[in-house]
């Protein structure tokens, strides 16, 4: 019991010093760089067709822009997908007429594959 | 740092510690309040604070070096390969082939920082070895030229034909020329309105013979203001202000600006409205009439001159059109600034197809989204209001320049959707499409991105643009094609030989080679651009052999 909550603890603070330090690490990850992306799966290429619509412009690539970078954040798809529903701070929320469900998670299967090329 | 076993024992959540019945709350309070301060924490550095963030735009360069040209420095998909084909041009806006395959190249003659020159086309020509700048023809103080294109002579003998320019006419309105392999010019329009924020742009050769350009409109987003002054071309002419091409009926809005005219140390305000000179109100239901030529517009005119045509309109700034290989008509626009008296944040540089008759909603809209959307809202500004009390809509039946369908239209009087959105602030400026198996992507269009300006069109957490993007205008997918290698930004930020400012570009007769004009290095701060003479570079891409 006690190595499990000493493992919590310890998870959230990688999981802090992390996110910390992310930011700092470059979060380019395009063709030239590290090779053409593989969008052959349908859920990823339909997934980059909303992101190119909804998130691209101020994300370009999923490099920072007018907005952060999304590349060198580990997010976990739940949480891509309840930031995009909800925004925050100076990123718009996107409602269900904007971007279904089932766009979410095509949307994070896109952004996962981006962050693994 | 780790949990010591002596802190876990006196843990008041422990279940073994303390009484029972709290226990469960208190652990469920906390796991409540540590998902709560994760999530906030993730969503906080996911987002950091907008507000307090410094703007990192890639004209935020300091320290200016004597500009150096490494190939090596620019990364490109497997298989491509760069070379420099010259150098130390001023003010670079466009590349052109004639029928001998021969390459000429255009300067500007002005860059943005009121930095004036003298415009010119010059041919590109191997001496001993080395290419040197030939002069063909120069022009006066009336720049930017900002495109050009080539036509066959009638007799269709090559070397007969004759280049047509967009002249930019910061000073004297602009014109579009038609120069003749002597060099000899001769306008085909002029007094177009150009004397503000964007310029005449283009031209190309349309498939049925006629000259199609693009002219920006005055304002960033219709009104004239404060910024209209800073960027210098109010004081030269107070009067000037965007004209629509058709009749339009205004909402009222006005903005209250400091009037940069007032004289004394003390500021007094003025208001504005949209499609009115500086200091002038608008009125609800107020009719301006629509004349043409007009601004936000793409017009044509015959190669022999005569009144220009309307094509379409509601654009912001077209800089760059082109036929696509299959026959249908693509312009790249300028999205809004987030300056002025009506701020706009977060809109994309758009790629349209452009169908002949139709309104894509300049000043209200950016792409089909209305601007009254919280989308566009500046970060603890106001939200735009819309300048028109209703969409213009088609002034004629929507026909095609091509037999196809007219694209989806989102309301009765609305725009319709672009091709693709790119980035914001990019400055998405050059375009073409690739033709050939031999460069490969065959049918997808290629665009320069001349990158930001900010923090003089807004901010930025990085560098956006500053390298040559490829779209997938079927999927509406923009991906990197020409970057710089070491990071985002132009290499004198990087302090590399990498690519600086790409403005325009052109694939060669036979489709083979990609020619990319880079501007040259234009450093922006918050007194505004300061462009570097000397600097504008042409770069060749190509594909090897396997």
């Amino acid at each position: 019991m006690k190595m499990r909550r000493g493992f919590s603890w310890l998870r959230l603070s990688a999981m802090a010093l992390t996110l910390l330090l992310l930011p700092a690490c470059s979060g380019r990850r395009s063709e030239p760089l590290r090779g053409k992306l593989d969008v052959t799966d349908p859920k990823v290429s339909h997934g980059q067709m909303i992101y190119m619509e909804k998130c691209d412009k101020c994300h370009p690539s999923g490099d920072g822009g007018l907005g952060p970078a999304l590349n060198n954040k580990p997010l976990p798809g739940f949480l891509i997908a309840f930031q995009a529903r909800h925004g925050l701070g100076a990123m718009p929320s996107f409602a269900g007429d904007a971007l279904s469900k089932s766009d979410l998670e095509d949307l994070a299967d896109y952004l996962k594959a981006l962050r693994l090329n | 740092m780790p949990v010591s076993p002596a802190r876990a024992d006196h843990d008041p959540v422990k279940p073994s510690s303390g009484p029972t019945t709290p226990i469960p709350v208190l652990r469920c309070l906390s796991g409540l309040v540590l998902t709560g301060c994760l999530l906030g924490c993730l969503s906080g550095f996911l987002m950091g604070c907008y507000a307090v963030r410094p703007s990192q735009g890639g004209g935020n360069v300091s320290a200016q070096e004597a500009r150096r040209c490494a190939p090596r420095d620019i990364a490109l998909p497997a298989g491509y390969r760069i070379e420099v084909v010259a150098n130390g041009l001023t003010f670079p806006t466009a590349v052109v082939f004639d029928d001998n395959g021969g390459l000429y190249v255009v300067e500007g003659g002005y860059a943005y920082g009121e930095e004036w020159d003298q415009p010119g086309l010059v041919r590109v020509a191997k001496v001993a070895g080395r290419n040197t700048f030939v002069p063909i023809a120069v022009g006066d103080s009336n720049g930017p030229w900002t495109g050009v294109t080539y036509a066959p002579g009638e007799d269709g003998i090559p070397g007969h034909g004759s280049f047509f320019l967009a002249e930019g006419g910061q000073l004297r309105g602009g014109r579009i020329l038609r120069i003749g392999m002597d060099g000899r010019s001769q306008p085909l329009v002029e007094g177009l309105p150009s004397y503000g924020d964007h310029h005449t742009n283009g031209p190309v050769l349309g498939p049925d013979g006629m000259l199609y350009f693009g002219q920006g409109t005055a304002t960033n987003s219709g009104v004239v203001g404060e910024d209209s002054h800073r960027s210098g071309w109010l004081a030269r002419n107070r009067t000037f202000h965007d004209t629509p091409c058709q009749d339009i009926s205004l909402s009222g809005v006005n903005y209250r600006t400091p009037d940069p005219f007032s004289p004394g140390t003390r500021r007094e305000t003025v208001e504005t409205g949209g499609f009115r000179p500086f200091g002038s109100k608008s009125t609800a239901g107020q009719i301006i009439k629509g004349e043409i030529p007009c601004n936000g517009s793409i017009m044509r005119v015959s190669r022999k001159g005569g009144k220009p045509e309307l094509v379409a309109w509601g654009f912001r700034n077209p800089f760059a059109m082109t036929f696509a290989p299959d026959g249908r008509f693509f312009a790249i626009d300028n999205g809004y600034d987030d300056r002025g008296s009506r701020p706009v944040w977060g809109a994309g540089e758009l790629l349209w197809e452009v169908q002949k008759g139709t309104w894509y909603g300049w000043p209200d809209y950016s792409g089909s989204k209305s601007l009254d959307h919280a989308e566009f809202t500046p970060p603890h500004g106001e939200r735009p209001q819309r300048l028109l009390d209703k969409g213009p809509g088609p002034w004629l039946p929507i026909h095609t320049l091509k037999a196809s369908p007219p694209p989806a239209v989102t309301s009765q009087d609305g725009p319709p959707v672009p091709a693709a959105v790119l980035p914001v602030h990019a400055s998405a400026d050059g375009l073409d499409f690739s033709r050939s198996d031999a460069f490969g992507y065959r049918g997808q269009a290629f665009v320069a991105e001349f990158g930001d300006m900010a923090p003089s069109v807004g901010k930025v957490l990085e560098p956006v643009g500053f390298k040559v993007v490829r779209v997938d205008i079927q999927r509406g997918v923009a991906e990197d094609f020409a970057v710089n290698g070491k990071g985002a930004g132009p290499a004198s930020r990087l302090r590399t030989g990498g690519l600086e400012r790409p403005v325009s570009l052109r694939f060669n007769p036979d489709g083979s080679s990609l020619y990319v004009v880079d501007f040259g290095v234009l450093a922006v701060s918050d007194q505004g651009p300061r462009p570097e003479r000397r600097t504008g570079v042409i770069w060749r891409i190509w594909k090897e052999k396997k």
